[in-house]
């Protein structure tokens, strides 16, 4: 996991899930991200970095239209998924949360059990006709998020009261169960030590057979080890975007280089 | 500090002087910080003994209406004076002459009661419901028609409170002679003691002639201003006419004056006077003698003899007799409810044992009467309850629907922005407004019964509902965002979010901003008023369509009544209302503390 990304061999095969074209969003009047382009691909780990307010996690709400939820903000450009403009008026939010889950900078599992944690998201979907299908569900997304041997015996204890790692890990479980195509990561490990943190890294490493994954970091050492595919933002603008053992070795803008460096940021 | 330039600090430039206690401007600081301490717990301390001084008050003005008394007698229900047999049904029973029968049961064991005064204040030893209850008794055993039974009767107010002390109470003379009693040629009483006997009870009379006569000369100071005032007017005067007119005014004021120091000093002359009888009237102290079976007022009083007359039967003649005793009561009989001939009679049944004291439970059984005996709580209890019944049921759903609209799906824009100002706006206006609007808008409009639960209830939900939107907002907004989010993400939707997540932690802030708003609602009395719920309703309400009252407007209303007996319920009705607050607002207390989440 920390040798340098192998898996640029295989990128070109993908193909392409999201494809967004000049998406500027404003909150206000403040023009917080400007003329992005960029394709996200299927089953591949796409980390967006650059320094703090350059937009990444602001563009990748827009992914699923979390930014629907602010007033003020204002999402102009087009985004495809599979060729669906996601922001077309016919488009139910709703449904394409469904479709692409989203993990949270801190671990907010709802003050519920965690079978209940996991269960919310099939049941308000309608995945699960029966308890069993639904049990069912909860033990695959458990299993795929790494904690159903932690949580087996405690279904139905709160999810609150699991350590910090375990629960980004529920998160990551809960978004997993309403089946998405594409798991949005805003800052998943900010608020976790190394170990919770390495756990993670590992998780999202698995998850990347069966989604296409979007990671926001603020740690180049985490973009480097899980992603395979780099996009740098800086001040609003996407400044870079290629394969992440590209960006990192031999980075085509100077203020890429810079911030992978640490001169800015 | 101030010489710092002076001196050179040691570093930093600046000298912060020794780290001991003791420098001025540390010692001002801590002076002050003692001084805010002081003024925080003398403000408590205010806080606590208004606090302590109001419920004590309440408590024990409450107490006097913790029992109540019965007088037990035998009665013989006589077909004859009620006027049905056993086989008349049920409810004609209970409305025969049941009062009739009493009367004569309490005239057969005072047979000199008769005369109407004497027969008025017989009549008034036992409440009016008495014979109520008697006749609910024999409605359902009717077999009891023609037997004797023995019947607890429920004492009026003034014979319970004379017995809980309301009036004085009787004081034991001590008298140390032999007694005699004779009847004298002008059908007075002629008594005499074989010592001093009525001595004290004489200086008492006097003392209390000088009394009179102090208060009669108060009352003469003031004529003496009132005498100025119209000379002052009189010398002011713009006619000869109205100069004549204050002018006879003032002489009336100077002549009623003097009237009243001619009293004055005529009862101080009265009461100088070395020897000889002195009169004993209503004004003045009672002075009671119970001997030969009865009981004796006398009416006039020396050290050794003294005039009386008959308060009950007593054999006569009673030659020295050492069984005998003398009290006195402070309280003219004037002044007191009770008179001297129903002490007698109150006396003579304590005497007999038949005074039975019991717990008053049918203060929270009975519903409003006019006589403070019978009256209870219940019906404003029942009242207070569908009222509060139709304010939640109202309140509740409107409030908590406005809050969630409000906080998580209108858009923010200075139409909302206007609405929110105004419900803010809206827990401000005073109740009374709401009274006034229910009585326009609901009794005159839309035709909603007056006086009725119903009526009450929508107007204390509007009265109640910027409370709870304002507490149903702030517990919504107090739920993390992070919450609302993690919903939204899995695809949940906005009502979604709102109604699984977010309104099931914000429900204790909800809940115990209605049960504030509630315990409010309970208390207020003022646009109850107004729509009539402060009506005398004998009923307990069986629906909110029906004619009702409220604790609050009950105790509004009870303290307003003249009985006496009627205070000390006022006082326990408070007392209940309260309790039911304190019961509320614990019940928010655990709430808060139960379902409290930190994120």
């Amino acid at each position: 996991m920390y040798d340098t990304p192998n898996s640029e061999r295989d990128v070109d095969q993908k193909e392409i899930k999201f494809s967004a074209r000049k998406v500027q969003v404003y909150y206000g009047d403040t023009h917080a991200i400007k003329d992005v382009d960029v394709d996200l691909e299927d089953k591949t780990v796409t980390a967006f970095i650059g320094p703090s307010g350059c937009g990444k996690s602001t563009f990748l709400r827009c992914l699923n239209r979390m930014n629907d939820t602010i007033d003020v903000c204002r999402v102009e450009g087009d985004i495809r998924l599979d060729g669906e403009d996601i922001y077309d008026k016919r488009v139910d939010p709703v449904q394409l949360r469904a479709k692409v889950g989203m993990v949270f900078q801190k671990p907010n599992p709802f003050p519920k059990s965690i079978y209940d944690n996991v269960a919310y998201g099939p049941k308000i979907h309608g995945l699960a006709r029966t308890k069993g299908e639904l049990d069912e569900i909860v033990e695959k997304s458990l299993r795929r998020a790494a904690l159903w041997d932690e949580a087996k015996d405690r279904l139905e204890t709160p999810g609150t009261g699991l350590s910090g790692g375990q629960q980004q890990r529920l998160c990551i479980a809960r978004a997993v169960a309403t089946e998405p195509e594409v798991l949005l990561m805003d800052e998943p490990c900010s608020a976790l030590d190394p170990i919770a943190t390495s756990q993670v890294e590992e998780l999202i490493d698995d998850l990347r057979s069966n989604f296409s994954v979007v990671i926001v970091t603020h740690s180049m050492q985490q973009a480097a080890r899980v992603s395979q595919k780099t996009a740098f933002f800086h001040l609003g603008s996407m400044v870079e975007f290629g394969e992440t053992g590209h960006i990192f070795t031999n980075p085509n803008d100077e203020r890429t280089e810079s911030y992978i460096t640490g001169r800015i940021g | 500090m101030a010489d710092s330039t002076a001196q050179t600090p040691p570093s930093g430039g600046f000298d912060h002087g020794s780290l001991a206690a003791g420098s001025g401007r540390l010692k001002q600081r801590r002076a002050a910080e003692f001084r805010l301490k002081m003024y925080g717990i003398i403000a408590i301390g205010v806080a606590a003994a208004a606090l302590v001084a109001l419920l004590g008050s309440v408590v024990t003005q409450a107490s006097k209406a913790v029992t109540e008394h019965y007088v037990v007698s035998e009665i013989t229900i006589d077909p004859e004076v009620i006027g049905v047999t056993a086989e008349t049904p049920p409810d004609e029973i209970a409305r025969a002459q049941f009062g009739d029968l009493t009367e004569a049961m309490m005239e057969a064991q005072f047979p000199r009661a008769t005369g109407r005064t004497a027969g008025r204040e017989l009549g008034e030893i036992i409440s009016g419901g008495a014979s109520f209850e008697l006749g609910d008794r024999i409605a359902a055993e009717p077999g009891l028609i023609g037997e004797t039974m023995t019947f607890e009767f429920l004492a009026s107010d003034t014979t319970d409170l004379y017995l809980k002390g309301e009036f004085g109470a009787l004081r034991d003379a001590e008298a140390s002679g032999l007694l005699t009693v004779f009847e004298g040629d002008d059908g007075d009483l002629r008594v005499s003691s074989s010592s001093n006997d009525f001595g004290a009870a004489l200086r008492q009379v006097k003392q209390h002639l000088y009394e009179d006569a102090d208060s009669l000369r108060t009352k003469a100071a003031r004529q003496e201003n009132a005498v100025r005032v119209y000379t002052e007017r009189a010398e002011k005067a713009d006619s000869e006419e109205d100069r004549q007119r204050q002018l006879e005014k003032a002489e009336s004021a100077r002549a009623k004056q003097q009237d009243l120091i001619d009293e004055a000093a005529a009862l101080e002359r009265r009461a100088a006077g070395a020897s000889g009888a002195e009169k004993v009237d209503d004004e003045n102290i009672s002075i009671m003698i119970k001997a030969g079976g009865g009981w004796m007022r006398l009416t006039e009083v020396n050290r050794a003899t003294a005039k009386a007359e008959l308060l009950t039967r007593v054999s006569l003649p009673i030659e020295n007799s050492d069984d005998w005793t003398l009290y006195t009561s402070e309280l003219p009989e004037a002044d007191r409810k009770v008179t001297d001939r129903q002490i007698a009679w109150i006396e003579t049944l304590r005497d007999q044992g038949r005074i039975k004291e019991t717990l008053n439970t049918r203060f929270f059984t009975a519903a409003d009467s006019r006589a403070p005996e019978l009256a209870g709580i219940r019906g404003a209890l029942v009242g207070s309850l569908l009222t509060m019944l139709v304010t939640f049921s109202l309140a509740f759903p409107i409030g908590v629907l406005g809050a969630i609209y409000l906080e998580e799906f209108a858009p923010k824009n200075r139409f909302t922005n206007f609405i929110e100002v105004n419900i803010n706006n809206l827990a401000a206006v005073p109740s009374i407004v709401f009274g006034l609007l229910g009585l326009a808008v609901f009794l005159n409009v839309f035709g909603v019964p007056r006086s009725a639960p119903l009526a009450g209830g929508i107007v204390l939900a509007l009265m109640t509902l910027p409370t709870i939107i304002i507490a149903a907002r702030a517990a919504i907004r107090a739920v993390p965002p992070s919450i609302r989010d993690a919903a939204l993400g899995v695809g949940a939707s906005n009502v979604q979010a709102s109604f699984h997540h977010v309104l099931p932690l914000a429900m204790p802030g909800i809940l115990t901003g209605t049960i504030i708003g509630m315990a409010q609602a309970l208390g207020e009395t003022a646009p109850l008023i107004m729509i009539g719920m402060v009506a005398f309703i004998v009923e307990v309400p069986g629906s909110i369509t029906d004619s009702a009252t409220v604790l609050p407007v009950q105790v509004f209303r009870w303290s307003d009544f003249p009985e006496r007996a009627f205070e000390a319920r006022t006082a326990a009705a408070i007392c209940v209302l309260l309790v039911f607050l304190v019961l509320m607002n614990l019940i928010a207390i655990i709430l808060r503390r139960r379902f409290e989440r930190r994120w």
